[in-house]
């Protein structure tokens, strides 16, 4: 059974279509990028995913998460569920972190209700942040876990946000943009740690992305997402390497001539 | 990352000379309050002295026309103003937070109608407010004030916190707490009020300030605490009939309701910085 199966989802608000008769399924492990231009509907996907969309946008369709069907389940089933089966990182480090909040607070959060759903002595809390701020090649974790977000670099933030993700041991992370605020070399750190997380501990990855290198470096399938529909699914290899749809050859002759634009100069 | 930002300092409170002034101020009231429980230069009962004296070695504010030391009375008042700052910014708070953060969670029909209730109070007369809570209680005392003023400021409460955590219930982290299934009420605790407390903090003390004046007013008609433990503004009123042969009278109690006001608007600006954490830690 797929670890997320999403099956002819739709998102709508006031009766315009904001995404429709999108269908794909990721297996425990494996790794999807999901791309397209703004306003093409990834985030709102992944939202609907967590069943986290706001009240006016409504989903139809179904949306099976870890065995559990997310649309029009109530709010203590999803809790429940949110953490355990799927955790977010965001694009933007800096606002998805509390401002008035230490860091290695925000990171007890999940950490608390995973020791206590794991069963596990709560005792052993701040260890285990020391530990997944090393997990994530954070220096002078003792230093992060006592500092505001606004003490550390952007890069740094993302870290700390990849390893509250983290600490919930998803079985499905969920990616949004997550290099996207970040200039291009700490980029390619964030990128070569989570494949290496994703790796070593097991989990799913669905990657949202607009930028198409970003996304053939860290992910098997993808899927292209247009206003909401999906253009063209499949390896990466043969998707990126030869776009079937005139959308995707688009995409790609544009990351071409960037490329080669870089290479010329 | 480097290593410098090791050595630096520690963190120390950047405190504002306003918060120092305020503080003192409000601090000298304070302590003025609690030793009226313990200990005044007269009984304020008592009538030993002459009428409408100057102030003088004997009696610091001079006395009233029935012979009873002013300056007895101002401290007494002192206590009074600071029980109603603390009960009615109390009460104030209770109510308009509460239901503030409700109304910020509230489905869109509650939220208007919340909105709409708060609107109507703050526009609903003080005074009028406290006459029906004295008609309600049989009798002016400074509990009816209190709890009138407390009334009144719940309003003012609610509909700032209710702005304030719609605000910042649209940020990022609180999606980001979401993801990773953190329960609403718990949101609440550990996001939502420490992030609108530092705003609140500032507008609770200045509120303080608000009802200090707001009593005065009230007792001034009549509607706060009866004599001997009048507040200021009885204090003001019972002089107004002696103004021009006896002003002390009048000008004392005002000096001491001014020196409170200003101590508290001068620590409710410097509070702002306290709750800021980027200035909080910079030097």
């Amino acid at each position: 059974m797929s670890l997320l199966a999403v099956n002819n989802l739709g998102i709508a608000t006031g009766g315009q279509d904001l995404v429709a008769d999108l269908s794909f399924a990721i297996e425990p492990g494996q790794r999807l990028g999901l791309i397209g231009e703004s306003g093409s509907g990834k985030s709102l996907t992944a939202m609907a995913i967590t069943g986290l969309l706001p009240p006016a946008i409504v989903p139809r369709g179904s949306v099976t998460l870890d065995g559990v069907e997310v649309i029009g389940a109530p709010e203590r089933k999803l809790n429940q569920l949110r953490g355990a089966a799927s955790a977010v990182v965001f694009q933007e480090p800096l606002t998805a972190l509390d401002p008035l909040m230490k860091l290695g607070n925000q990171l007890a959060e999940p950490l608390h209700r995973r020791f206590r759903r794991e069963g596990r002595d709560l005792a052993n809390i701040d260890a285990e942040i020391i530990a997944l701020l090393e997990r994530v090649s954070l220096p002078q974790p003792q230093r992060i876990a006592n500092a505001y977000p606004y003490e550390v670099s952007g890069g740094q933030r993302q870290r700390v946000a990849i390893a509250m993700a983290l600490a919930c041991r998803p079985k499905l992370l969920i990616a949004d943009e997550p290099t996207t605020a970040l200039d291009v070399t700490t980029q390619a750190e964030i990128l070569a740690l989570l494949d290496s997380l994703v790796r070593d501990l097991g989990m799913a990855l669905l990657f949202i992305s607009h930028d198409l290198p970003v996304v053939s470096t860290i992910v098997d399938q993808v899927l292209v997402l247009r206003q909401g529909r999906m253009v063209e699914t499949g390896p990466v290899k043969t998707v990126l390497g030869a776009p079937q749809h005139q959308y995707t050859q688009s995409l790609v002759a544009a990351a071409r001539a960037f490329d080669s634009a870089l290479g010329a100069s | 990352m480097t290593t410098i930002e090791l050595d630096r300092p520690a963190p120390r409170a950047a405190i504002s000379w306003t918060f120092v002034v305020g503080m003192t101020l409000v601090g000298i009231h304070a302590a003025i309050a609690l030793l009226t429980l313990v200990w005044t230069p007269y009984d304020p009962s008592s009538t030993a002295g002459g009428r409408l004296e100057a102030p003088s070695l004997l009696h610091w504010a001079g006395t009233d026309r029935l012979g009873r030391d002013l300056f007895t009375q101002i401290m007494i008042g002192s206590r009074i103003a600071l029980q109603v700052g603390i009960g009615a910014v109390g009460i104030g708070a209770a109510i308009g937070v509460t239901i503030g953060v409700l109304a910020a969670f509230a489905t869109r029909l509650l939220d208007d109608a919340l909105a709409a209730a708060f609107d109507i109070l703050i526009a609903f007369p003080t005074l009028l407010l406290a006459m029906l809570v004295v008609a309600a209680s049989d009798t002016a005392s400074l509990w009816s004030a209190i709890l009138a003023l407390g009334i009144a400021l719940s309003a003012i409460v609610g509909r700032l916190t209710r702005i304030l955590a719609k605000r910042v219930l649209q940020m990022d982290f609180i999606t980001a707490a979401r993801t990773s299934g953190t329960s609403w009420p718990r949101i609440v605790v550990i996001h939502v009020l420490p992030n609108i407390w530092p705003t609140l903090m500032v507008n609770f003390a200045l509120q303080f300030g608000l009802a200090a004046i707001a009593e005065a007013s009230l007792s001034y008609l009549g509607l706060g605490a009866p004599p001997p433990n009048a507040s200021w503004g009885r204090l003001l009123q019972e002089a107004q009939g002696t103004v021009y042969t006896a002003p002390f009278g009048a000008i004392a109690p005002g000096l001491a309701l001014l020196v409170l006001v200003i101590g508290i608007n001068l620590f409710a600006d410097g509070l702002r910085d306290v709750g800021d954490p980027t200035r909080r830690r910079s030097r």
